[in-house]
C-alpha cells in the first residue's frame, strides 16, 4: 500500500501493481476493476517500469470520499506520480481510466510524455447514444466482448475464505465508485478540455466495443491536437485482453517512437 | 396507536396483460398505456377517498413521491397534499415523503412543506426519503454513490432553514446559497420528521440520533418485514435510543368486508392486479452504489422469513387471496378479524404508526369507500388502546387534538 496525503483534499491508501524497470508508465484501469498482473501489463513491463495503481474507491484502495469531482482525481494522479519521484511519464488509460488519463494530461502537461487512451469514456454523442453500462447485466456483458467472454476476466480480486460475500462486495464497491463519474452519462465536460492535451496521443479502440461505438474513438482523435487512431479488429471493450498481441504491439511501437519535437 | 390513510396512486386501467408483457413498470413503462383523462379521474378518486377518511377518524392522510411509474403517479406528494390541506379538517397530512436529494436547491422542499403547514393549520408530517433506485438513480439521474450524501446535506439545510432566525449562508458540497431565508415558515415549532428506509443501519443511526420516526414501507407484510423491523428495535435498544413504538411506521394493505366470503369476492382481483402489474426491471432496482457496503452485507446476512418461491409467486399475482393474507401481504376479512390481526401486528412488531393501504390496484371506488367505513368505524376505535400511554411527538399536535375532539378521548391524544 502506498499512502498519500494531499493537503486540503484527503488521505489515500493505494494498492500499486508494479513491475519492470526503465522508462515509467502509468496504467489506469477501467470502471470494472484493476486487471491484476494481466498478460498485457506484464508484457508492457518487459522493457519499462509499469506502475498500475488501483484507484481510490476500487478494491482495497481508499480515499474515494475525498473526491468532489473528476478534477480531484486528476490532481490525485499528479500527486501520486510526484510521490514516486517521477517527473515525466507515459500514461495508458483504459475505459474510465481513459477519462482520468486525459484529465491528467490536461491538468499536468509537463508530466505526461505520451498518452494512450483505450476504449475511453468521457464523451457523449447525441447522434450515437452509447449503451448504459449499468443497464441489464446480460446485455452489458454481451456488449463488452467481441467473441465469447473469457472464463475469468482479469482481476486483482483475491477471495477471502472467511467472507462468502467478498466477491459481491468487491464488485459493488468498484461499480458504485464508477457511478460517481459515469452516471447517468459518462460525460464530465472532457470535450471542452481535450483540445488542451499537449502529449502525443494514441487512441486505441476495439472495433466491436458495444459499450462505446468506434465513433467515440474518432471523436477523441478529432478533439486532441496530436492524436492518431488505431482500431483493433475482433476486439470489444477490452482489446488488451481479446487482442493482446496487437494491443501490446501498437502501444509499444507508439511509446518507443522518437518524439517529433 | 395511529392510523395513516394511504393508497399507492396506481393507474387503474392498465391493459390486462401489462404485467406479463412490459419489461418494467418503473422508469421505462410505455406512456401509451395511460390516458391523461383517466389519470385525472384516478387522482379525483384518491382525493375523494382521503377526504372521506378525514371524516372517519384517520390520524393522517399520507402521500408519497415516485417517478416514471404506473403504480404511483405522484411525482410530487405536495401537489395533492395542497388540495387536502385546503379541503380537510382533522387528519394530519403526511408527506412520506419528499426525495430531498432530487431537488436543487433543496430549499424548494423546505418552502413547499412550510407552505403546506401554513395552509393546513399546522397539520404536516415532514417525511423525507432517499427515494427508490428507480426514482433517484434512473428517473432523476443522481449518481447512486452520491445519493445519501446529497440527502443528508439537504436534510441539514432544510431543517436549519425552517428554524433559523436570521438569513444564513450555506456552503455545501452540492448546494451553495448565499442567502437562505425560507418564506413562509411552518406553523409547528418542530415539524415531525419521518425517514422511511429499507433496513440500512446508517439510516437507523440518523433517525436514532435525531429521534425521528423510522418507517418500513413495503407491501410484503409482516412475515417478510419482521427481520428488518425487529432489527431496527434491537439496534435501537443496543444504542439505548428511544424505544417509543410511535417511532415506527409500517404499511399494511387492508381489505375489510362484512364477511370473509365478501372480502375475497370484492378484493381478490384488485390485490392480484396490484401485485402482478408492477414488474420492475432488475437493473433498475439494484444499481451499484445505491446501498452502502455495510447495508449490502447486512442484507445478505439477514434471515429470510419467506422462500424465494413465495416471493416470486406473490409478485406474479399467483398466490391465492388467503395465501396473501396468511403471509401478511394483506389483512382481510370482517372488522373483527382485521382488528385482531392488526393488533397482533402492531404489538408484535412494536408499531405505533400504521399506514393503512385502503385502496389497491383497480379496486372499485365503492369497495374502497366501504373499506374506509368499516375500518374507520369498527376497527380504529377498538385499537386506540394499543400503545395508548405512549407519547407521540411524531404526529402534529393540532391533528391529534382535532381527531381526539371529534372521535373520542381515546383517539388522537394519549390517555392522561
Amino acid at each position: 500500500m502506498t499512502t498519500l496525503e494531499i493537503p486540503h483534499v484527503g488521505a489515500f491508501d493505494v494498492d500499486v501493481w508494479e513491475q519492470g524497470s526503465g522508462e515509467p508508465l502509468l496504467y489506469l484501469h477501467g470502471y470494472e476493476r484493476h486487471p491484476g498482473g494481466a498478460g498485457f501489463l506484464t508484457r508492457l513491463a518487459a522493457d519499462r517500469r509499469v506502475l498500475a495503481p488501483e484507484q481510490p474507491g476500487w478494491g482495497r484502495s481508499t480515499g474515494f470520499e475525498a473526491f468532489v469531482d473528476v478534477h480531484d482525481v486528476a490532481l490525485f494522479h499528479r500527486e501520486l506520480v510526484a510521490s514516486w519521484g517521477v517527473d515525466r511519464i507515459d500514461v495508458v488509460g483504459h475505459s474510465l481510466g481513459g477519462m482520468f488519463a486525459a484529465e491528467l494530461a490536461v491538468l499536468a502537461p509537463q508530466l505526461v510524455r505520451r498518452l494512450v487512451l483505450v476504449d475511453a469514456f468521457g464523451l457523449w454523442l447525441d447522434d450515437e447514444p452509447a449503451l448504459d453500462p449499468f443497464g441489464p447485466a446480460a446485455e452489458v456483458a454481451a456488449a463488452k466482448w467481441h467473441g465469447t467472454p473469457p472464463e475469468r476476466e482479469p482481476s486483482n480480486f483475491v477471495a477471502d475464505p472467511d467472507d462468502p460475500h467478498a466477491a459481491i462486495l468487491f464488485s459493488a464497491r468498484n461499480l458504485g465508485s464508477a457511478t460517481k463519474f459515469m452516471w447517468p452519462i459518462a460525460d464530465r465536460g472532457l470535450r471542452r478540455r481535450l483540445p488542451l492535451v499537449h502529449a502525443p496521443t494514441l487512441v486505441v479502440h476495439g472495433a466491436s466495443d458495444g459499450l462505446l461505438p468506434v465513433s467515440y474513438a474518432h471523436e477523441f482523435a478529432r478533439l486532441i491536437p496530436d492524436a492518431r487512431l488505431e482500431v483493433l479488429p475482433e476486439a470489444g471493450h477490452y482489446p488488451q485482453i481479446e487482442q493482446e498481441d496487437a494491443f501490446v504491439s501498437v502501444v509499444s511501437e507508439f511509446l518507443t517512437a522518437r518524439d517529433a519535437s | 396507536m395511529k392510523f395513516h390513510w394511504f393508497a399507492q396512486q396506481y393507474y387503474t386501467k392498465l391493459p390486462a396483460d401489462f404485467g406479463e408483457t412490459v419489461h418494467s413498470s418503473w422508469v421505462t413503462p410505455p406512456i401509451s398505456v395511460a390516458d391523461p383523462q383517466q389519470v385525472g379521474e384516478d387522482y379525483h378518486l384518491y382525493i375523494r377517498l382521503m377526504q372521506q377518511a378525514d371524516t372517519l377518524g384517520w390520524d393522517s392522510l399520507l402521500l408519497n413521491e415516485h417517478h416514471q411509474t404506473t403504480l404511483a403517479m405522484t411525482p410530487s406528494p405536495n401537489l395533492i397534499a395542497s388540495v387536502l390541506a385546503a379541503t380537510t379538517e382533522n387528519a394530519a397530512i403526511a408527506l412520506c415523503g419528499n426525495s430531498l436529494a432530487l431537488y436543487n436547491p433543496p430549499v424548494r422542499v423546505a418552502e413547499e412543506i412550510a407552505m403546506l403547514d401554513c395552509l393546513s393549520g399546522g397539520r404536516i408530517i415532514a417525511g423525507i426519503v432517499f427515494g427508490t433506485p428507480m426514482d433517484t438513480a434512473f428517473s432523476y439521474g443522481v449518481p447512486p454513490i452520491e445519493l445519501r450524501e446529497r440527502f443528508h446535506e439537504a436534510r441539514e439545510l432544510i431543517t436549519r432553514a425552517w428554524t433559523a432566525q436570521e438569513p444564513f449562508a450555506f456552503n455545501g458540497k452540492y448546494t451553495q446559497l448565499r442567502y437562505v431565508n425560507t418564506w413562509p415558515r411552518p406553523i409547528q415549532d418542530e415539524l415531525p420528521v419521518w425517514i422511511p428506509g429499507s433496513g440500512s443501519p446508517e439510516t437507523w443511526d440518523v433517525v436514532n440520533a435525531l429521534d425521528y420516526c423510522y418507517g418500513y414501507l413495503s407491501f410484503s407484510g409482516k412475515q417478510s418485514a419482521a427481520p428488518i423491523v425487529g432489527g431496527f428495535w434491537d439496534y435501537t435498544a443496543s444504542q439505548s435510543a428511544n424505544m417509543n413504538p410511535n417511532r415506527m411506521a409500517f404499511t399494511q394493505i387492508i381489505c375489510c368486508a362484512d364477511s370473509e366470503k365478501e372480502a375475497e369476492e370484492q378484493y381478490a382481483d384488485a390485490v392480484k392486479y396490484f401485485y402482478r402489474q408492477n414488474p420492475t426491471g432488475l437493473e433498475f432496482a439494484t444499481p451499484p452504489g445505491y446501498n452502502t457496503l455495510p447495508s449490502i452485507r447486512a442484507n445478505l446476512e439477514r434471515a429470510r422469513t419467506q422462500s424465494a418461491e413465495e416471493r416470486t409467486k406473490a409478485a406474479r399475482g399467483e398466490l391465492s387471496f388467503w395465501e396473501y393474507d396468511e403471509l401478511g401481504y394483506i389483512i382481510a376479512g370482517t372488522p373483527e378479524r382485521v382488528e385482531q390481526r392488526v393488533r397482533e401486528l402492531a404489538t408484535e412488531l412494536r408499531i405505533g404508526q400504521l399506514i393503512t393501504c385502503m385502496h389497491v390496484g383497480d379496486l372499485p371506488e365503492q369497495v374502497a369507500m366501504r373499506n374506509n367505513e368499516l375500518f374507520g368505524t369498527q376497527v380504529i376505535p377498538k385499537l386506540r388502546d394499543v400503545w395508548a400511554d405512549e407519547e407521540d411527538r411524531w404526529t402534529p399536535r393540532v391533528s391529534q387534538e382535532r381527531v381526539a375532539a371529534k372521535f373520542g378521548a381515546n383517539a388522537g391524544l394519549p390517555a392522561a
